[in-house]
C-alpha cells in the first residue's frame, strides 16, 4: 500500500515536471524565436511552414539595423538614462531612507506619509502636468527631462527606511557620535555599507525600470539623438515594419543587456524583487 | 486659371532675384547652423544633399537634420514650437501647420518668399498657402493618390487594362484574389486600409467617398462647414468597403496590406502616392505595375484625388529666420526640386520642374507629373479640428469593415454613418466652424 | 555633557534632518506632488497647447468624458484586460508557487525560466510577439496548425486582439507573482504543515486549510498591485497598433492610449487631464478595496 502510493507520488511528480517543462518551454519561446529569426536571412523568415533554426546563419541584419537607425547612439543613450537615474535612485533613498528611520524632527510622520501616500498614484496619470512644467523650464527634448522622474523612487525610500530601521542598531551611530563623527559621515561609513544588499535592491530594480522607460520619452524626447533603445525601436519599427530580420536584430540588441544582467545577477533580482514587492 | 504668357518668365527671374540676394545677404553673415525637421525620413538624404551644395554657396553654413516617423513628427512640432526649442525650419501637412499659424508659432513669408509662391506655383497650391492675404510657408511637395495595378497579375487574369469605374475595380479584383486550398487567401484583389489606428484610415476611406459624391466635411458660403457624408455617398462608401470584405472577400484584414503587399507582389491593386515607385525600385525592381487614375464612380462621372501638400516653414521662434528663409528657397528651386524628387519618389510641387528626364527613365511618373486634364482635386480642409475629425471617424471605421450585421443591412448602415456625422458635426461646433448655409 | 551641549547637538540634528531631506522632498515636490495637485486644476479647465486662451470650464470636461464613446470603449477594455489577466496569472503562479517551494535543483532552474519575461522590456517583447501573432508566418498559429486548429488572424482580427494582448501580459507578470507567491509559502512556519499532517490532512487539505488562508494577505497584495499595473498598460498596445500591419485601434484602445491621444494628438490637456484624473480614482478604489478587505481578513499578519 504505501509502495503503491509512493509510485503513484513519483508518476505525480514526473507529472508535474513534465507540465513545468512545457511551461518553461512556452516562457523562453519569444526570446528564442527572436533571437533564431535576427539571425535568419529575409528568405526564411517568410518561410512556412517555419524553420526553427536559421539554416544559414547572417549577421546581415545586425549590421543592417545599425545602418539603418543609429542603435549604437540608441543604444548609450540608454545606458545613460538608467544609469544616472539608478545612481541618484540610490543616494536619495540612502539619504531619505536613514533620515526617515532613525531621525526624529518635528513634520517627519507628515513628510513620509505623503512620500507613501502619493507612491501609489501612477506616472501615466500626472505625466500630462509634469510634461506642461517641463516645458515651461524648457527641459522638453533634454537629457535632464528624460530623467527628472527617475531620479527618486519613492518605493526605494521605503524600503530603505524599513531596513536601516530594522538592520541598523541606533548604538553603533551613537558610538561613532560619541567619537565625534558627523552624520553624514555617519551615513557615508556605517549605514551605506551595512546596507549593501538593500542598495543593491534598489539599485537593480531603478535600473531596470530606467532600461526600460517608455512613454515618458516618448512624450519629451523630440530629436532621435536622444531617443532610448525603446524609443528607437519603436521608431524603427513604423518605418520597417516589413523588415522583420532587422527588427529582430535590434530587438535582440534592446534585450540582451538585461538578459545578461538577470542571468549574471539572477538569485539576488529574484530574491530582491521578492523583497522589493512585498511591504 | 491659366497664367498670363510672360508669368512664368518674369517668376523665374523673380525667384533666382530674390535666391541670389538671400545667397549674398547670407554670406556676409556669421556662420550659421540651421536645424531641420522632417516627418518623411525618406526626405533626408534629399536635405543632406542640398544643406551640402548651400554650404558650398555659403561657407560656414551648416544644416542639421532630424527625421521621426509622421505621426511622432506632428506632436513633436506642437509640443516643441511654443517653447521654443523646435527646429528653424521644418516640413509637415497642413493639418498641423494651420494650428501653428492660427498660434503664431509660423510668421508669415516676406516679399521674397512669398513672390516666390505666387510666381512658381499652381493656384490652388496658392490658394493652400494663403490665409487672409497672407502667404504662409512654401509648398514643398505633392501627394496625390492613384491607383497602382499589378500588370503581370492583370495580363495573368485576362484583363484589358486599369478599371474605369469603381464597380470595375471590384470586377477586377474578384479575378484578382487568390486563395490557397484552406480557404485561407494568399494575395488581394486590392488592398484597402482595413485596420491599424489614426487618421489614415479615414484618410483612404476618402478616396471611395469622394468619386462617389461625397465627402468628410464641406464648406458653405458663410464659410462654416457641416459634415458631408451622411447621405448616399456616404453610405455607398462604406457599403463598398463591406462587399470588398464580406460579400465579395477581394481583401481581408488579415493578409498583408498597404504598399508592403503592392511591393511584394502580394496585392492587385492598390491607392497610393508616388512614393511607393521609389520603394518599388529600391525592393522589388523588377515588379511589373502601373498607375492609373483613381476610377470614377460610374462611367461617366469625374475621376477625382486628393490633392495634398507637405509645406515647408520657418519657425517663428527661430534665431536666424532670415537665413532659414533663405535656405528655404533653395530648398524648393527648380534643381533641388527635381533631386527631391529622384531622391525620395515624392513628386515636388513646383510647376516649372523639368521631368523630362525622370518620365523617361520611370514613365510611371508620368501620372504624377503630367496629370490627365479631366483629373479632379479636391483639397484637405485647412482646419485646427480636422485631424480629430478623421481620427474619430478612422476610429469606426475598421469595425464596420469586417462587422457581419452591416452586411446586407442598409438600414444600419445608414444609422452607423449618421451616428459618425453627428460627431464630426459636434467636433466642428465646439471649435465655433459648424454652419449649415 | 552639559545641557547646552546637549541642546546644540540637538539643534546640529535637526538642521541635518532638513538639509538631507531638502533636494530629496523638493525633487518630489516638483516630479509629483505639484504635477498631480495641477493635473486636478488642468481637469477643470479647457486647455490647448497651441491656443493662448485656457479658460475655466468646471466640470465640463468630466462631463463630456461621461459622455465620451472611446473613453467607455478604453474602460471597459481596460478593465477586461487587467481583470483577465490578473486572474489568469494568478490562478497560474500560485500552483506553480506551491510545486516550486520545495527546494531543489529543478526548482531554481524554473524559478529562472519563469522569471526571465519580467525584466525583459516591453517594447521588444512586443515586437517578438506582433511576429509571433502573425497570421502568414506567426508560429503560434504553426503550433495551433499541428495541432489541427485553424490560423488566427490575433491581432488583426477585433475579436482576438485584446486576448492575444492578455495571453502576453500573463506571460510578462507570471513570473513575478509566482515569487511573491513563493516567498508567502517559505514563511509559513512549517510546523503548522506538520501539525496539519499530524492531524491527518493529505496536500490538497493542507493546501486549502493552512497555505491558502496565510496567503491570503499576499494575494490580496499581488491582485491589487498587479491589477493596478495592468490598468497603466500603454506600450504593447502602442507598439501592437502601429503601421497598416496592426491591431485594430478600438479593438484594444485602452484608458492611457486614449490619454495620450487626446493629450498628444489633439492637444486636449485639460480633456486629457481629467481622463487621467478618473484613472487616479480608479486605481485608488482598488486600493482602498484592497484595504478594507485585508482588515476585514481574521489571518492577518502584523
Amino acid at each position: 500500500m504505501k509502495r503503491r502510493n509512493k509510485l503513484l507520488g513519483r508518476i505525480g511528480v514526473l507529472a508535474v515536471h513534465c507540465v513545468l517543462m512545457a511551461g518553461a518551454l512556452v516562457m523562453v519561446m519569444p526570446m528564442l524565436w527572436m533571437l533564431a529569426t535576427a539571425f535568419k536571412p529575409a528568405p526564411e523568415i517568410a518561410l512556412w511552414p517555419p524553420v526553427f533554426l536559421p539554416q544559414a546563419p547572417t549577421f546581415d541584419n545586425f549590421t543592417g539595423a545599425f545602418e539603418t537607425a543609429p542603435f549604437g547612439r540608441f543604444f548609450l543613450n540608454s545606458l545613460f538614462i538608467a544609469g544616472v537615474g539608478t545612481l541618484s535612485v540610490i543616494v536619495t533613498s540612502l539619504v531619505a531612507g536613514t533620515v526617515f528611520a532613525k531621525y526624529r524632527f518635528p513634520g517627519r510622520g507628515l513628510l513620509f506619509g505623503m512620500v507613501i501616500a502619493t507612491a501609489i498614484v501612477p506616472f501615466e496619470a500626472y505625466m500630462i502636468p509634469l510634461y506642461l512644467q517641463l516645458v515651461q523650464i524648457e527641459w522638453i527634448n533634454t537629457y535632464q527631462g528624460i530623467i527628472l522622474p527617475y531620479l527618486f523612487m519613492a518605493f526605494g525610500i521605503f524600503l530603505m527606511r524599513q531596513h536601516v530601521g530594522s538592520a541598523i542598531p541606533g548604538e553603533l551611530m551613537e558610538a561613532a557620535r560619541v567619537d565625534g563623527a558627523g552624520e553624514w559621515w555617519i551615513m557615508a561609513r556605517v549605514i551605506a555599507p551595512l546596507s549593501g544588499n538593500a542598495l543593491a535592491a534598489v539599485g537593480i530594480f531603478s535600473f531596470i525600470q530606467g532600461w526600460g522607460i517608455f512613454i515618458w520619452p516618448l512624450l519629451i524626447a523630440n530629436d532621435q539623438m536622444l531617443f532610448n533603445m525603446e524609443l528607437g525601436l519603436t521608431a524603427f519599427q513604423f518605418r520597417f515594419s516589413a523588415d522583420t530580420g532587422k527588427l529582430m536584430a535590434g530587438s535582440v540588441v534592446s534585450t540582451a543587456p538585461m538578459l545578461v544582467v538577470f542571468l549574471l545577477l539572477r538569485r539576488r533580482i529574484i530574491e530582491n524583487m521578492a523583497l522589493t514587492g512585498i511591504k | 486659371m491659366t497664367q498670363p504668357a510672360f508669368g512664368r518668365r518674369q517668376a523665374m527671374t523673380l525667384a533666382a532675384g530674390a535666391g541670389l540676394a538671400a545667397v549674398a545677404r547670407d554670406a556676409q553673415a556669421q556662420a550659421v547652423t540651421l536645424s531641420a525637421w522632417t516627418g518623411y525620413p525618406e526626405l533626408v538624404p534629399f536635405y543632406n544633399a542640398a544643406g551640402e551644395a548651400y554650404a558650398k554657396l555659403n561657407p560656414g553654413f551648416k544644416l542639421t537634420v532630424f527625421s521621426t516617423s509622421l505621426r511622432e513628427h506632428e506632436q513633436k512640432l506642437a509640443a516643441a514650437m511654443p517653447t521654443g526649442t523646435g527646429p528653424d525650419l521644418f516640413d509637415v501637412g497642413q493639418i498641423l501647420s494651420i494650428n501653428l499659424i492660427e498660434a503664431g508659432l509660423i510668421p508669415a513669408n516676406p516679399p521674397a518668399v512669398d513672390a516666390q509662391l505666387k510666381a512658381s506655383y499652381r493656384p490652388a497650391s496658392v490658394d493652400q498657402f494663403s490665409i487672409s492675404g497672407k502667404s504662409y510657408g512654401l509648398p514643398m511637395l505633392f501627394s496625390t493618390p492613384v491607383l497602382f495595378w499589378n500588370r503581370a497579375m492583370f495580363k495573368e487574369a485576362g484583363l484589358p487594362g486599369a478599371p474605369e469605374t469603381f464597380g470595375e475595380m471590384m470586377d477586377y479584383a474578384k479575378k484578382l484574389v487568390r486563395f490557397d486550398s484552406t480557404g485561407k487567401m494568399t494575395r488581394s484583389g486590392m488592398s484597402l486600409r482595413l485596420s491599424g489606428q489614426g487618421s489614415g484610415i479615414t484618410e483612404k476611406w476618402r478616396f471611395v467617398l469622394e468619386p462617389a459624391g461625397g465627402s468628410v466635411i464641406k464648406r458653405h458660403p458663410s464659410g462654416k462647414y457641416s459634415q458631408n457624408y451622411d447621405n448616399a455617398a456616404g453610405r455607398a462608401a462604406l457599403q463598398y468597403y463591406i462587399d470588398a470584405v464580406q460579400v465579395h472577400k477581394v481583401d481581408d484584414p488579415r493578409v498583408q496590406r498597404d504598399a508592403a503587399a503592392f511591393v511584394a507582389g502580394n496585392t492587385g491593386m492598390l491607392f497610393r502616392e508616388a512614393w511607393v515607385i521609389g520603394e518599388i525600385q529600391k525592393q522589388n525592381p523588377s515588379l511589373d505595375f502601373d498607375v492609373a487614375q483613381i476610377p470614377a464612380w460610374t462611367a461617366g462621372q469625374p475621376k477625382k484625388t486628393l490633392l495634398q501638400h507637405n509645406g515647408l516653414y520657418v519657425s517663428g521662434k527661430s534665431r536666424n529666420q532670415a537665413a532659414a528663409f533663405a535656405f528655404m528657397q533653395f530648398l524648393t528651386n527648380p534643381e533641388n526640386s527635381a533631386m527631391l524628387t529622384q531622391t525620395s519618389g515624392w513628386v515636388a510641387a513646383r510647376k516649372d520642374v523639368d521631368w523630362t528626364g525622370l518620365v523617361s527613365r520611370i514613365p510611371q511618373y508620368k501620372g504624377f507629373v503630367a496629370p490627365p486634364a479631366d483629373m479632379q482635386y479636391y483639397l484637405e480642409p485647412v482646419l485646427g479640428p480636422w485631424n480629430e475629425i478623421q481620427t474619430r471617424i478612422a476610429d469606426q471605421l475598421p469595425a464596420a469593415f469586417v462587422d457581419p450585421t452591416l452586411n446586407g443591412n442598409p438600414t444600419k448602415v445608414g444609422e452607423t454613418i449618421k451616428r459618425w456625422a453627428a460627431q464630426t458635426d459636434a467636433l466642428l461646433k465646439e471649435a465655433g466652424l459648424f454652419g449649415t448655409a | 555633557m552639559t545641557a547646552a551641549r546637549r541642546f546644540l547637538t540637538k539643534r546640529r540634528v535637526l538642521l541635518f534632518c532638513y538639509i538631507a531631506l531638502a533636494p530629496v522632498l523638493a525633487l518630489f515636490l516638483y516630479v509629483r506632488v505639484i504635477p498631480i495637485g495641477f493635473g486636478v486644476w488642468l481637469s477643470f479647465h479647457k486647455w490647448n497647447l497651441l491656443s493662448p486662451a485656457k479658460p475655466f470650464v468646471g466640470l465640463l470636461n468630466y462631463q463630456l468624458l461621461m459622455e465620451d464613446e472611446n473613453f467607455h470603449l478604453a474602460l471597459w477594455n481596460t478593465t477586461l484586460y487587467s481583470f483577465s489577466t490578473v486572474i489568469l496569472s494568478t490562478a497560474i503562479a500560485l500552483p506553480l508557487a506551491v510545486f516550486l517551494a520545495r527546494r531543489s535543483r529543478l526548482s531554481a532552474f524554473y524559478q529562472t525560466i519563469y522569471f526571465l519575461p519580467v525584466i525583459t522590456p516591453m517594447v521588444p517583447v512586443s515586437i517578438a510577439w506582433k511576429w509571433i501573432y502573425d497570421y502568414n508566418y506567426g508560429i503560434l498559429n504553426y503550433g495551433l496548425g499541428l495541432l489541427g486548429i485553424k490560423s488566427v488572424a490575433w491581432l488583426s482580427d477585433p475579436d482576438t486582439a485584446l486576448w492575444a494582448l492578455v495571453i502576453m501580459g500573463v506571460w510578462k507578470v507570471l513570473g513575478y507573482n509566482m515569487v511573491l507567491f513563493l516567498v508567502g509559502i517559505r514563511n509559513i512556519p512549517a510546523m503548522y504543515l506538520e501539525a496539519a499532517s499530524l492531524d491527518g490532512a493529505n496536500a490538497w487539505q493542507r493546501f486549502w486549510r493552512v497555505t491558502f488562508p496565510l496567503l491570503r494577505p499576499i494575494l490580496l497584495y499581488v491582485l491589487v498591485t498587479s491589477t493596478i499595473n495592468a490598468y497603466n498598460v500603454f506600450t504593447q498596445v502602442y507598439v501592437m497598433t502601429l503601421g497598416s500591419q496592426a491591431a485594430p485601434g478600438q479593438a484594444v484602445r485602452m484608458l492611457v492610449f486614449d490619454i495620450y491621444t487626446n493629450g498628444f494628438q489633439f492637444f486636449r490637456f485639460g480633456y486629457a487631464a481629467a481622463e487621467a484624473v478618473t484613472l487616479t480614482l480608479i486605481v485608488l478604489g482598488l486600493t482602498v478595496i484592497q484595504f478594507s478587505l485585508a482588515r476585514n481578513d481574521p489571518t492577518r499578519e502584523k
